[in-house]
């Protein structure tokens, strides 16, 4: 247990008269890439903001290192949200600064841009850096304290196929550098290679959790995208099934 | 680094971006400082020549038969009260003030003014009852020397009202404040970073306006520079709060916009920027009073009018800390990031 970074217990997550996340349970471990897969509205960046600390679940725990969320918790955390804006006329220079002079102890911005590779751009308008570009900067933005856990949301939503290979690249590197990385996708192709645990959820609610390996040989079907299709249609949307 | 240190550090990175974000916008930053120089300047224009009115006279009590002078052609008749009748009378924005008691007629005219000598033996061919004659000086106001210190409140207004209220809410529509809320910085550090941010770039498009038009217009400042710059500092704070106030929690442009518009109207039509509310209703002076651009023009106005001092424009000046403090006060506890 010494390894858990992140335990989650009875999770719940209600707006209004909406349940978007009901009853969740796992633990992430250092070093791993967690995967949140699942449908839209399956509550994956419900879930994500409630392990960030941006929303209140309206039950349940979240314990970091066994302990209730520290204080400087978000300076131990990176992220990268699905669709950010930044500020107008500002440029990834100008804005690594300030995401810099926001943290203790940032790295430096020069090792940024060269691992992001940000300095064919760095002195342009964020308006007019393309997704590839822009996702980099976010990437880079959420890295620039060198946080503990990085969580990522749809990453490589609406990339095209260089810049999402570009991006599991940095993933990639990121793990290997023992990054504990939590991440939605909607790409099963993408939970495959970069995730080493995945958690399904459909309707707020967990449906499969294991390696992928794992969910693959428990199942009847040969790939990850089939059983994603089998899980989340409307007759297994029910079907709560954990694979340990 | 202690905790106020990183606190004031992070401050600073957010108020050095806001005002990058600001001066690279330069149609923001040019309209800030063009706008209000073209009114400031056509308003020189349409009132530079003669007043259409014959006479002015202002009557500060109606409880008796008024004199039949009031009852000539081309006489233009106020009511208003004493005090601020005399501050007219000074300023030559009336020629004359008369007060009708039960026994006797009181009157007062400007010994600079002409109109005043006229209307003071008309008063004494029309009148049988007693006359008290009592007299003031000071020199003419030219009404752009009354209207520039209203521009200048104005371009305050909105440049502290948009700059701040319309910004917070466009951040916060677009997720930027949710992006803000996962790294270090409170809620408090951020407001206040826009609030210096703003702070300073209305200082500086108020002050180019002022010198900058001052140098072609030569209106009239009579005053301490050092204590209309205090008034500058704490009446943009009262709009600037005013605004955080309003984007506090406001999650959609359209509804920020009418909300700010809904603010702002009153006090262009209120705080006598343009035209002044003597003769108006009391209930209307009352709530006037209750904006924070009437205690920022009538603080300006007397300083560059009056040469008030501190304590003449004390009420004003509390006032104004007042709606800084109160403006501030909900921004902190209800701001939603």
């Amino acid at each position: 247990m010494s390894d858990t970074v992140l335990q989650v217990r009875g999770l719940r997550k209600v707006f209004a008269d909406v349940c978007a996340v009901d009853g969740l349970d796992f633990s992430i471990i250092k070093g791993q890439c967690f995967g949140l897969l699942g449908p839209n509205g399956a509550g994956k960046t419900t879930t994500l903001d409630m392990l960030e600390g941006i929303e209140n679940p309206t039950a349940g725990v979240i314990l970091y290192r066994n302990r209730p969320i520290p204080r400087d918790y978000q300076s131990r955390i990176g992220i990268q949200f699905q669709s950010t804006a930044l500020q107008d006329h500002l440029t990834p220079y100008d804005n690594l600064k300030l995401f810099s002079g926001l943290y203790e102890n940032p790295k430096p911005i020069d090792e940024l841009v060269d691992t992001f590779e940000l300095n064919e751009f760095l002195h342009r308008d964020v308006k007019h850096l393309s997704g590839g570009q822009r996702q980099k900067l976010l990437l880079a933005l959420a890295l620039v304290h060198d946080p503990e856990i990085v969580f990522l949301d749809e990453p490589t939503t609406g990339l095209d196929p260089r810049s999402r290979r570009d991006m599991w690249d940095v993933v990639l590197r990121l793990k290997s550098q023992g990054n504990t990385l939590i991440l939605t996708t909607h790409y099963m192709e993408e939970a495959e290679v970069l995730c080493d645990y995945l958690v399904i959820l459909s309707r707020g609610k967990v449906l499969l959790m294991g390696s992928p390996q794992q969910l693959i040989d428990n199942s009847n079907e040969d790939t990850l995208d089939a059983l994603f299709l089998n899980l989340t249609g409307e007759n297994l949307v029910e079907t709560t099934e954990v694979i340990r | 680094m202690t905790s106020w240190l990183r606190s004031f550090r992070r401050m600073i990175v957010m108020f050095h971006a806001r005002n990058l974000e600001y001066i690279r916008d330069r149609g923001s930053f040019g309209w800030n400082l063009i706008f209000p120089v073209a009114i400031v300047f056509a308003l020189a224009i349409v009132f530079s020549g003669p007043p259409t009115a014959v006479f002015s006279i202002s009557v500060v009590s109606s409880e008796f038969k008024q004199p039949n002078l009031l009852d000539f052609p081309g006489i233009e008749v106020l009511v208003v009260d004493k005090d601020k009748a005399l501050e007219r009378l000074s300023h030559h924005q009336t020629d004359f003030v008369i007060d009708t008691l039960e026994t006797e007629i009181r009157y007062w005219l400007n010994g600079n003014s002409a109109s005043g000598a006229i209307l003071e033996r008309l008063l004494e061919y029309t009148e049988s009852r007693p006359l008290v004659r009592g007299e003031t000086r000071g020199t003419a106001i030219r009404y752009i020397d009354w209207v520039v210190p209203g521009i200048l409140a104005m371009n305050m207004m909105y440049s502290a009202l948009w700059g701040v209220g319309y910004v917070i809410v466009r951040y916060r529509q677009s997720g930027y404040l949710r992006r803000l809320k996962a790294t270090p910085l409170t809620k408090f550090e951020f407001l206040v970073s826009q609030v210096a941010s703003r702070l300073l770039v209305t200082l500086t498009a108020t002050a180019i306006v002022f010198f900058g038009t001052n140098l072609f217009l030569d209106f009239k400042m009579v005053g301490s520079l050092g204590l209309l710059f205090l008034t500058a500092i704490i009446g943009s704070l009262s709009v600037i709060t005013l605004g955080l106030a309003i984007a506090c929690r406001t999650e959609s442009k359209e509804f920020a916009d009418g909300l700010l518009n809904a603010v702002t109207f009153p006090m262009l039509l209120l705080s006598e920027i343009w035209f002044s509310l003597d003769g108006s209703p009391v209930w209307l002076r009352y709530f006037a009073e209750i904006l924070p651009l009437t205690h920022i023009l009538e603080a300006a106005r007397a300083i560059m009018l009056d040469d008030a001092s501190v304590l003449d424009i004390a009420d004003e000046l509390l006032a104004l800390v007042g709606f800084c403090i109160l403006g501030m006060g909900i921004s902190i506890k209800l701001f939603r990031w």
